[in-house]
């Protein structure tokens, strides 16, 4: 382990304050052994240095996919006072709602026979991806401010989804309190030809099968079945939600000289919650998450209608199960020493992960938690889990959100060419199409942390806990 | 080329170093645009701009982030700039390309400039800054 870091737990770590000059609260991380072998001193860094950070409330927290980026580290959990507390772009990043949803269909691994080559075909036509990619959509500006301030519900007023998949996704598709006035004439030329594409880096969409059954009670109040086609759309809010933290940065850096704030990683630029500079950050973000979430509503709507022309299914069998968001800050009510305490939460490269019978989870879920999705790297498992008590006692309500990576994307490259790649997928039965072979090669599941290893360690510590494990078939990528 | 990749697992970290402060510009923006699209050649498209800010580094974030916004709604791939950089603001003439899917499609999308680690730092007669890339 890294020098100065002390062992809390069999998988939990403390950064303890002094670890970086003026941290106000202590670090905590959960770590395997295995995963400990693979973490950077630059994260650990990363996560002293939000500790520093005014009005943080308990710890400054980090999950197990932790891991080095630019102002919080990835994987990084952090909560804020509302009244004393600041808020920060650092901590959720320039793909705001970069998340992830999962579709269940009446399919099983059988129907794909013959087919599964031809679907991803005609999916990967409907879905525009990668580079330069542009929607066939065309928007108004006042369609794009529907997106922005009700996200799911524009899309299913629009026809582009059904009433029920609503209450299926975390704010229910749309944040409140989104502010179509913070966001610049810029991130909105950015956003209107984009809805509904699906972007690059790591973003894919995967038929998966649902491989084995781990919490039979929770696999069926999500309507999980062992054998059953499932599909995984991993995107996020694109060119808009990228402008909003870049126009949001700018005034954020001059808001923390006008504050006060000292900062040890310019990245951290922040003000306070409740400040007009904070308010209206916090109006475009949520503007960027509910694009976010419109935007993955499109996608499973084209995923919806070319099952329906390929599959002898109807389209309101292809239920959403549940959306999830990885990048954003909230304003959450918490336990916090014993009482109720509003606070804004950041979640950068970490998912909600709330208990049985906390607030925003549908009636379905009520009673088993909310479902949590996290992807695997490419051609490795995805796994759903389901939101935990533990979680909400010991971090905010929250978990990881996927693999994270151990190798840098140029290394990767160097490990596999790209086409090698995808022959070697394919005699594993997964069929991977891109507009290039050079976009696979960076996203080889060599570079990333085995998914295994941190879903087991949030099981464990009960962050949330194994419902089920998914097979990819075949992948398209961004 | 006088920039080069520098390790970073998540996203892109690059080092570039120049002569003049208008050199480390260029250069940065040409890494920029090297990791979006790979290769690109001058096809005829010629666009100036100019910006203004508080400090050098500032100038540099807001100007990779301008180039940004540009490529994404206008479609276009620089190849080389002209970057002449002044106490507080600079002017740019960039050169390049209309972005074509079969040609500039093997990079990816960087979705923005990151201030952590941004600073320009002079050694004798060589300008120098790490620029971290979100990809």
């Amino acid at each position: 382990m890294i020098e100065g870091v002390l062992r809390a737990g069999t998988y939990e770590w403390e950064v303890p304050v002094g670890f970086v000059p003026n941290m106000r609260v202590p670090g905590r991380f959960f770590l395997s052994e295995d995963l400990g072998n693979t973490l950077e001193a630059g994260a650990v860094q990363q996560l002293a240095n939000v500790a520093t950070l005014p009005g943080i409330v308990k710890n400054a927290l980090a999950m197990p996919d932790i891991h080095w980026g630019y102002g919080f580290p990835i994987g990084g959990v952090a909560a804020f006072d509302m009244t004393e507390g600041v808020i920060s772009p650092g901590g959720v990043g320039f793909d705001i709602n970069c998340g992830v949803r999962l579709v269940a269909s009446p399919l099983t691994a059988d129907d794909l026979a013959g087919t599964k080559r031809r679907l991803i075909e005609e999916i990967f036509q409907a879905v525009p991806t990668g580079v330069g990619a542009r929607s066939s959509i065309r928007l108004s500006n006042k369609d794009l401010t529907g997106m922005m301030t009700d996200g799911t519900r524009w899309c299913v007023d629009h026809g582009y989804g059904m009433e029920s998949d609503l209450a299926h996704s975390e704010e229910g598709g749309a944040m409140e309190n989104a502010d179509p006035d913070a966001v610049s004439a810029k991130a909105r030329q950015r956003g209107l030809p984009q809805a509904g594409t699906l972007g690059a880096g790591n973003h894919f969409l995967e038929i998966q099968v649902v491989r084995e059954i781990l919490d039979p009670a929770a696999a069926a109040a999500m309507g999980i079945t062992e054998g059953q086609v499932c599909f995984m759309i991993h995107c996020g809010s694109r060119g808009l939600g990228h402008q909003v933290c870049t126009d949001h940065l700018k005034v954020l850096e001059k808001a923390t000289k006008k504050y006060g704030i000292s900062l040890p990683d310019r990245q951290l630029a922040c003000a306070p919650v409740d400040s007009p500079e904070g308010r209206s950050y916090f109006g475009a973000m949520a503007c960027a998450a509910n694009y976010a979430w419109a935007n993955r509503q499109i996608i499973m709507h084209e995923v919806r209608r070319v099952l329906t022309t390929i599959f002898d299914v109807a389209y309101e069998d292809l239920k959403l199960v549940y959306d999830v968001a990885h990048n954003v800050a909230k304003y959450e009510t918490h336990q916090v020493d014993g009482r109720q305490q509003e606070v804004c939460v950041h979640r950068k490269g970490a998912t909600r992960a709330f208990g049985p019978g906390a607030p925003d989870i549908p009636q379905a879920y009520a009673a088993v938690g909310q479902p949590v999705i996290i992807p695997g790297s490419m051609g490795t498992s995805s796994y759903l889990l389901r939101g935990t008590e533990i979680a909400m006692n010991r971090s905010f309500g929250s978990t990881c959100h996927g693999a994270g990576r151990v190798l840098s994307r140029s290394q990767a490259k160097k490990e596999v060419t790209g086409k090698e790649l995808r022959e070697q997928l394919a005699k594993e039965g997964i069929y991977v199409r891109a507009h290039h072979d050079s976009v696979l090669a960076e996203e080889a599941p060599g570079a990333y942390k085995p998914s295994d290893e941190v879903v087991r360690v949030v099981d464990r510590v009960g962050l949330s806990t194994l419902v089920a494990r998914l097979e990819p078939q075949g992948v398209i990528k961004g | 080329m006088t920039f080069e990749e520098l390790y970073h697992t998540a996203d892109v970290l690059v080092r570039v170093r120049g002569a003049s402060i208008n050199e480390v510009f260029a250069d940065a923006a040409r890494a920029l645009f090297s990791v979006m699209y790979g290769d690109c050649e001058d096809g005829g498209i010629v666009q100036t701009l100019t910006l203004e800010a508080d400090d050098r580094e500032s100038l540099l974030h807001d100007f990779l982030s301008e180039l940004l916004f540009i490529t994404d709604v206008e479609n276009v791939v620089f190849c080389s700039f002209d970057v002449e950089v002044r106490d507080g603001d600079l002017s740019v003439v960039m050169r390049g390309e209309p972005f074509e899917h079969e040609k500039h499609s093997g990079g990816t999308i960087v979705k923005g400039i990151s201030y952590s680690g941004l600073q320009i730092v002079k050694d004798d007669e060589t300008y120098e800054v790490d620029v971290l890339f979100d990809v």
